[in-house]
């Protein structure tokens, strides 16, 4: 199948879920935007509970992910398989830094005022 | 009437009177040129290759008409309802409009084909109203053969423990209840069936089977559940490793098999099934084999063995006003059963202006939404080049795929062509057509819908 034709399929399978998507991102947009103003910068925050919270729900991920197709993590076998799943737990991780090292900054913000 | 499969000159210039290749305009990348044409073009069924062909024409031809004749206002994913019937997805998730699909400037009539005049061009439908074409696609697909077992019908689906993939989205539905109360029974047995001749989707009654197993060990009580499985021919599938995979992942599940059986009739309220012997010294050896004539033979043994489920598939054949024209295979394999096409060009034998798509074709394998996504570019560019006078550039290479679920949550990437007898033709050079697989299983639970809606507005 040529690249085409994967990436064809690919928008009609993220179709359904276009709204859904747009919102996420309008969420994180808005979510950096507002720390931003605060003062946030993503390199100088240092958070070690959202290091570790986004590395948790990277690796439950592994378990959830399969649970949330209707399979289970037993049936993950192939090399494929365990490239598909592993991606998709680190994209798991990193959308959830994304989303809680800025919210992480805006609580320690509040706090200090 | 016999044909050279090219049209004269004569029929060219009546179709085409103005016939030119039109503006080298590319279309989303896919279509190569347009064609300035008046013929009338007529495409008989409106599912997943009548559709694709609607919208690759509707792209391709400037003037001229296209008709669809598809009497259905709702689309099926068909290829949903294994997962429905398995109690995976909701009903819902396999309907949409077929007006969604359908391109602008294409005439739709919602009614049925009643029969066609090959040698008049000439498609009458149920309404009685007549159609003249310059040039057919026949895209009608399948019908159910449910009355060639006695005491059978659709209607049984979901009652006394019956159950059919195949009987609509209704029956899909039917068939999770029946299973879901035979689970819910406790102990019993189920017995899992496989038709006499070709099939949409031939892996769908070995996906039942793999299905039930993977909800029969949820149950805890595997033990207590006994499952045949009577094939009417030697093997169960067409491709040969599958075909032995499978054989060996049975035996090691406990599931019985018995070769050479067809389901006959069916006592539904004594939960009866009776099986007539066809092999293996009857030249019904192969499941590929049996015509409808041919069902009702006195000289075959029968058995007859107690059910709890009982999951029916029933003969396939193309429907009765194809098999009542003249464009029915006349002999060989296919003779009297189905659309008589070049397996390769899929023109007609013996009407050029006339070509066949998806299910409704006689050939050895094939039926599959898969197939369509192959055979859709095919007709699209050799009936161009018929239009044209041209000889025909595309050849289909019997491509053919199916997701083979081995139990909830995995499944094989079983894809394969028509030559060194059905050798894998895979895709992807990342996936092995003989592994199990997770992520095999996530595309058939969550990519193939869209790709199949893809291949229907022929952007796939
Ligand atoms: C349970 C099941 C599981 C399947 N699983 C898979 C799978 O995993 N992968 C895969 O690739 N394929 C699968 N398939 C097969 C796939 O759905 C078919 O191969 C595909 O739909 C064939 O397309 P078609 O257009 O030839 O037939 P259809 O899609 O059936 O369309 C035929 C159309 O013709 C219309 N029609 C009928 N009679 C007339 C008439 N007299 N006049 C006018 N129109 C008429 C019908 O209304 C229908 O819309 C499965 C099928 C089933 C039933």
């Amino acid at each position: 199948m040529s690249i085409n034709g994967m990436l064809t399929i690919l928008m009609y399978a993220l179709a359904p879920f276009r709204w859904l998507l747009i919102m996420g991102l309008i969420i994180i947009i808005a979510l950096h935007l507002l720390t931003y103003r605060r003062g946030y910068k993503i390199t100088h925050h240092r958070s070690r509970l959202t290091n570790l919270l986004a590395l948790l729900i990277g690796l439950t991920a592994i378990l959830w992910i399969p649970w949330l197709t209707h399979s289970t993590l037993g049936y993950v076998a192939t090399v494929f398989d365990w490239i598909a799943l592993l991606g998709a737990a680190a994209a798991t991780s990193v959308m959830a830094f994304i989303i809680l090292h800025p919210l992480s900054y805006l609580i320690s913000f509040q706090d200090k005022e | 009437m016999q044909k050279s499969p090219l049209l004269t000159r004569r029929e060219l210039l009546k179709v085409g009177s103005g016939l030119s290749v039109g503006s080298l305009l590319p279309f989303s990348g896919l279509s190569a040129s347009t064609l300035r044409t008046q013929a009338h073009i007529v495409i008989v069924g409106g599912g997943a290759a009548g559709m694709a062909m609607v919208n690759r024409l509707a792209r391709r031809l400037r003037g001229g008409t296209i008709t669809l004749v598809e009497p259905r206002e709702t689309h099926h994913y068909q290829p949903g309802w294994t997962m429905v019937a398995s109690g995976i997805w909701a009903a819902e998730r396999t309907t949409r409009l077929n007006a969604q699909f359908l391109p602008r400037g294409v005439k739709w009539l919602r009614d049925y084909a009643d029969s066609i005049d090959a040698d008049s061009k000439r498609i009458t439908l149920v309404s009685g109203e007549t159609l003249e074409y310059d040039f057919l696609i026949v895209a009608s697909g399948i019908q159910l053969n449910y009355h060639l077992i006695d005491g059978m019908t659709p209607a049984l689906v979901g009652q006394h423990g019956i159950g059919s993939v195949y009987a609509g989205i209704e029956g899909a539905s039917r068939t999770n209840q029946a299973i879901q109360t035979w689970l819910q029974s406790g102990h019993g047995r189920g017995i899992f069936t496989a038709a006499p001749t070709p099939v949409k989707c031939a892996g769908a009654p070995l996906k039942m089977t793999f299905t039930t197993l993977s909800r029969l060990e949820d149950t805890g009580r595997r033990d207590a559940f006994d499952v045949d499985y009577m094939a009417p021919g030697a093997s169960l599938f067409s491709q040969p490793w599958v075909d032995e995979f499978i054989k060996q992942r049975f035996d090691s599940q406990g599931v019985n098999r018995r070769h050479h059986y067809r389901l006959s009739a069916i006592d539904p309220q004594a939960k009866q099934a009776e099986f007539a012997f066809v092999g293996p010294e009857s030249e019904f050896t192969s499941h590929h084999q049996l015509r409808e004539a041919e069902f009702r033979r006195d000289d075959q043994p029968t058995v007859i063995a107690d059910y709890d489920f009982l999951h029916v598939v029933p003969p396939m054949s193309a429907h009765d006003f194809v098999k009542q024209s003249a464009l029915i295979a006349q002999d060989g394999p296919f003779r009297g059963e189905w659309l008589d096409v070049d397996i390769h060009t899929l023109q007609h034998n013996r009407y050029p202006e006339v070509f066949g798509i998806g299910d409704v074709i006689g050939a050895p394998i094939n039926k599959t939404a898969a197939s369509v996504k192959a055979q859709a570019p095919v007709v699209e560019e050799n009936l161009l080049a018929v239009m044209q006078g041209n000889a025909l550039p595309a050849s289909h290479s019997g491509y053919t795929s199916c997701p083979m679920i081995t139990g909830i949550g995995k499944a094989m990437l079983v894809e394969f062509g028509y030559a060194d007898n059905f050798a894998f033709m895979p895709s992807f050079p990342f996936i092995d057509p003989t592994e199990e697989s997770w992520a095999v299983w996530v595309m058939k639970d969550r990519m193939l819908q869209p790709a199949y809606y893809a291949v229907l507005e022929g952007k796939a």
